[in-house]
C-alpha cells in the first residue's frame, strides 16, 4: 500500500462502534469522547478507561498529524483516522496519521520502549517525561505512556512508509472488558 | 486580591470548575479537564496562587475534585502542586484533599505519583458510586 486512502480503507472493519475519519478538533473529540464515555459498555470502569485511551490518542492525531486543516478559521488541527471494534473480550482502538521524517524514528523508539516497561517502570517514564518542556499547546511526551498505562495492553504500532520521507503511523491498542 | 470563580463545562473541550477564594483560603478545581489551549487556562491560576502564597500568607486548603484531566492538564497540575510545595517550605499551612472515584485506580497512581514528585503530602479521599 503506498497510498493513505487505501490505508485509511483498510483501517475499516467489523463491529466498528465508531470510525471516523477527518480532522480532529476538540469540538468533534469532546462529541466523541462523552459518547464513549457514556454509551460503549455497560461497566462504568471499562468506559472510562476507554473515554481516556480516546482522548489521548485522539489528541496525539490533533498536535501532531504532518496533515493538517483549519476549522472555523480557528487554529490548524491534525488529520487522521480512528476506529473502535469490539470483540468478545476486548475492544480495539486504532488510530491511523501520517507523521513527518523528523518524527518517525523517534515514535519508534519510544513504543519500543513503552512496550518494554513494566507497570512501575512506566509510571517512572511517564513521571520523568512530565518534567521536561512540553510540546504543542502544552501536550507531549506522556499520551502515549498514559494510553499503555490505562489500557493495561501494549501499543500495536506499524510505520508505512509514504512518499517523501513521511509515514503512515498506525497504533492499536486493546482495552479488555473486564 | 480577586477570587476566580470558572464555572465547568462539557459544551466545547471540557472545562474544569475553578473556585478559589482569598479570603477563606479554599481554592477548589473540579470536573473534567480537556483544554484547547491547556497553559492559557491554568497560568491565571498558577499566578493567582503564586500571589496568594506570597502576599496573603493564610492557610490554604486545596480541594481536587477532578474526575478527569489529560496529560497536558497533569504538567499543570504538577506546576500548581510545586507552588504549593514552595509555600509549605516556606512556612505557609497547607492541606491538599484529592477525591477520586475508588475504582479509578489511574487516578490514585496519579496522585501516589504526585506525592513522588513534589514531596507533599496529599490525602486521597475515596468515593463510590459517583457519589461522595
Amino acid at each position: 500500500m503506498d497510498g493513505k486512502q487505501e490505508i485509511y480503507d483498510s483501517m475499516k472493519g467489523h463491529n466498528v462502534h465508531i470510525s471516523y475519519t477527518g480532522v480532529f478538533d476538540g469540538q468533534i473529540l469532546s462529541v466523541i469522547a462523552k459518547n464513549i464515555e457514556y454509551s460503549l459498555s455497560q461497566d462504568p470502569i471499562v468506559n472510562k478507561k476507554m473515554f481516556k485511551v480516546f482522548l489521548e490518542l485522539a489528541q496525539n492525531i490533533s498536535y501532531y498529524s504532518d496533515e493538517k486543516l483549519a476549522v472555523n478559521k480557528h487554529e490548524e488541527s491534525g488529520v487522521g483516522t480512528i476506529t473502535i471494534q469490539e470483540f468478545k473480550n476486548h475492544f480495539v482502538f486504532a488510530t491511523g496519521n501520517i507523521i513527518s521524517k523528523v518524527d518517525t524514528e523517534k515514535i519508534e523508539r519510544k513504543c519500543k520502549k513503552i512496550n518494554s516497561l513494566t507497570r512501575e517502570d512506566l509510571r517512572k517514564f511517564k513521571r520523568e517525561q512530565r518534567k521536561l518542556p512540553a510540546g504543542a499547546k502544552g501536550g507531549g511526551n506522556i499520551g502515549l505512556i498514559q494510553v499503555a498505562l490505562t489500557s493495561e495492553n501494549p501499543i500495536d504500532y506499524k510505520l508505512i512508509p509514504l512518499e517523501d520521507g513521511k509515514h503512515f503511523y498506525i497504533i492499536a491498542t486493546k482495552v479488555d472488558k473486564f | 486580591m480577586e477570587d476566580i470563580v470558572i464555572k465547568g463545562s462539557h459544551k466545547d473541550y471540557f472545562i474544569p470548575s475553578v473556585n478559589f477564594n482569598s479570603q477563606t483560603g479554599i481554592c477548589e478545581l473540579g470536573g473534567e479537564s480537556f483544554l484547547e489551549d491547556t497553559v492559557e487556562f491554568y497560568n491565571p491560576i498558577i499566578s493567582w496562587l503564586t500571589e496568594f502564597t506570597e502576599n496573603v500568607k493564610k492557610p490554604l486548603a486545596f480541594i481536587i475534585k477532578l474526575t478527569y484531566f489529560n496529560t497536558s492538564t497533569s504538567r499543570c497540575i504538577l506546576d500548581i502542586l510545586n507552588v504549593l510545595k514552595d509555600y509549605e517550605e516556606a512556612g505557609g499551612e497547607v492541606v491538599i484533599n484529592w477525591h477520586y472515584d475508588e475504582n479509578d485506580i489511574d487516578m490514585e497512581e496519579d496522585i501516589e505519583d504526585y506525592m513522588i514528585d513534589t514531596g507533599l503530602d496529599i490525602n486521597l479521599i475515596a468515593f463510590s458510586n459517583g457519589t461522595e
